[in-house]
């Protein structure tokens, strides 16, 4: 197991894939994490030498991801509705905000728009 | 009118039907069932028999509810169970790993081949003769060992199909092992890329001239797929200091110098460093064994600057040094831009990768072997990126040797490398193309030895099978007689 910002992960799993499993942290960012270590796109955490794992807990740490990139998120709906917008508003409904429908085919927004949403 | 039976039970009629149709039979030791049923003998393992009814177990619960035919056939419910819970254990997953060795083995003997007669070994001057041409020889055993080490061999070769491994040798050998022979009597350094269509024995050509180092003991460094150092699937790391900078692929040598350390041990254990190596992780005083050197990689950090000792050491202009031969198979994937990125995220040019670098250094002949040796590319036709620089060299190398006019580049074309045009500017090229039907008769009497050939081999067979394999292309050629059997 190596654990990168607290978490662990196994040996035989891809860098680049454990690094997209924190929040707000996508394939591009990886890539670029990755170049930037001297990290090659095919190797795997058991593979990384103790130094490189702390460099990229301390590159990680430095970065919004996980409950700060979340945190973000919620700001941003939270001030919608703080301003009374329309958008802020059906945030608070979990209705969709850019004028679908509403008849139909809403599981997403009920899903996801709330005001403390979690991803 | 209705079977007794019902139809899938008709391989295996019941008990019942047996006792109708057999009616003298009589069982040995009769035990009878709740259904009245006999049950004499049965293949079905005890743990696939249908429990007795009401028992307690799962399964005899399920029986329970399964509906009875009056004869005692079960016709609803009798299903195959394939995966889930319910049945036998699940195989066991092979380990991380294992599928990949198993695809990639080299095997290199069958058992059930016949051996052939009177197939002479190859010595360190068969294959310098004009008059062994078109002859199958084999290879010594010490030979294949070293071969092996470093990888000489590929998955996609015929040898798993004869007794022993064994070569034929064409005019191209013979040609190529005398540029080597005069190579190391004038000490020079023989720079050549060897190139052909697909599957006419390019990755072989460079085989025999592993071998024919092996045998006049000089010290072999080779790298089997090119592409494994650029497709970035290995560790890599700038080293510091370099200027442009360079990268060391740590994991990739470490292995390089393991296999050079065991193939090369004979050679290896006559010699003495000459050098003291201040940088080395272990204090290695001069004159000291160069295997002490080589053997002091052990950690991948390590490993470019004890490959940096040992080149120099080997590479050096010292009486008694012997001649080092560098190959390298897929010239294509080291002419181009790789896939490693550096801290900026720009892609690396292979000729950066530091390796790779020492390689097109010699090949260009910017650097040059003191004692004698060759550096030897062969280009790889199936698995080959586009190259415009590379192919454009090639046929320029071959019209200057061939006398002619060498074609120019393309006025309005972009893709041109100018590294890649300097590293190819004075290579040699050799280029091979298919077997005369000489050639074809020897490896068709020696597939007819072997037991895998069960046609006379006569001028019509030859022929037949010389014009089925494009004009003697020997690929082709195995794939029209030996790969098409049904084994």
């Amino acid at each position: 197991m190596v654990q990168i910002l607290g978490v662990n992960f196994h040996e035989l799993k891809l860098v680049k894939k454990a690094l997209e499993t924190f929040y707000a942290l996508g394939p591009r960012t990886s890539e670029r994490i990755l170049a930037k270590h001297y990290i090659h796109p095919r190797a795997k955490m058991g593979s990384l030498a103790p130094k490189t794992v702390t460099a990229l807990t301390a590159e990680l740490s430095t970065m919004k991801i996980e409950n700060d990139a979340r945190k973000e998120v919620q700001d941003n709906i939270k001030r919608l509705r703080d301003m009374g917008t329309y958008r802020g508003k059906r945030h608070g409904q979990n209705l969709p905000v850019r004028g679908q429908r509403t008849r139909t085919q809403i599981w997403t927004a009920r899903k996801l728009n709330k005001i403390e949403r979690r991803g | 009118m209705s079977v007794p039976n019902c139809m899938r039970c008709l391989t295996r009629p019941s008990a019942v039907a047996t006792a109708a149709l057999r009616p003298f039979t009589v069982p040995v030791s009769v035990s009878l069932t709740a259904a009245g049923r006999v049950a004499a003998f049965s293949t079905t393992p005890a743990q696939q028999a249908t429990p007795q009814k009401g028992s307690k177990t799962p399964a005899g619960r399920m029986d329970a509810r399964i509906k009875r035919m009056a004869n005692g056939h079960v016709r609803v419910g009798k299903r195959l169970h394939v995966g889930g819970k319910k049945g036998g254990t699940r195989p066991k997953a092979p380990l991380p790993g294992e599928r990949k060795a198993y695809r990639k083995r080299i095997q290199l003997s069958n058992s059930n081949a016949l051996p052939v007669k009177d197939l002479a070994e190859l010595d360190g001057e068969h294959m310098l003769s004009e008059k062994n041409v078109a002859k199958v020889l084999s290879l010594p055993t010490a030979v294949i060992d070293q071969l092996r080490t470093v990888e000489a061999f590929k998955p996609t070769q015929t040898w798993g199909l004869f007794r022993d491994p064994s070569l034929l040798i064409r005019p191209e050998t013979v040609d190529l092992m005398n540029r080597m022979q005069d190579s190391v009597a004038n000490k020079q350094t023989l720079r050549l890329v060897i190139d052909g269509d697909k599957l006419t024995g390019k990755s072989i050509l460079l085989l025999q001239a592993l071998t024919q180092a092996f045998l006049k003991d000089w010290i072999v460094i080779n790298i089997p797929e090119a592409q494994e150092l650029t497709a970035a699937c290995t560790e890599y790391a700038p080293i510091p200091g370099t200027e442009p900078v360079q990268y060391m692929q740590q994991v990739y040598i470490l292995k390089l110098i393991q296999a050079i350390r065991k193939a090369n041990e004979k050679v290896l254990s006559r010699l003495t460093t000459a050098y003291a190596h201040p940088e080395l992780p272990q204090h290695i005083p001069v004159s000291s064994p160069i295997l002490a050197l080589a053997n002091a990689a052990k950690e991948p950090d390590s490993a470019w600057t004890v490959f940096s000792a040992l080149w120099k050491e080997l590479s050096s202009n010292i009486r008694g040094r012997p001649p080092i031969l560098f190959a390298l198979d897929g010239l294509h994937h080291i002419m181009k831009i790789s896939k490693y990125r550096n801290a900026a995220f720009d892609l690396i040019h292979s000729h950066d990768l530091a390796l790779i670098k020492l390689f097109t250094d010699y090949l260009s002949g910017q650097a040059s072997l003191p004692n004698g040796g060759a550096i030897i590319a062969a280009t790889s036709r199936n698995n080959c990126p586009v190259s415009a620089s590379l192919e454009l060299a090639l046929e320029q190398r071959l019209a200057t040797q061939n006398g002619e006019e060498p074609p120019a580049k393309k006025p309005y074309f972009k893709g041109y490398d100018s590294r890649v045009e300097g590293a190819m500017k004075s290579a040699q090229v050799l280029r091979i193309k298919g077997v005369s039907k000489l050639e074809t008769r020897s490896l068709m009497e020696y597939w007819a030895a072997s037991g895998l050939l069960r046609t006379t081999v006569d001028e019509v067979a030859v022929s037949e099978k010389w014009m089925l394999g494009g004009n003697g292309v020997l690929g082709e050629m195995e794939r029209a007689s030996l790969l098409t059997m049904r084994l």
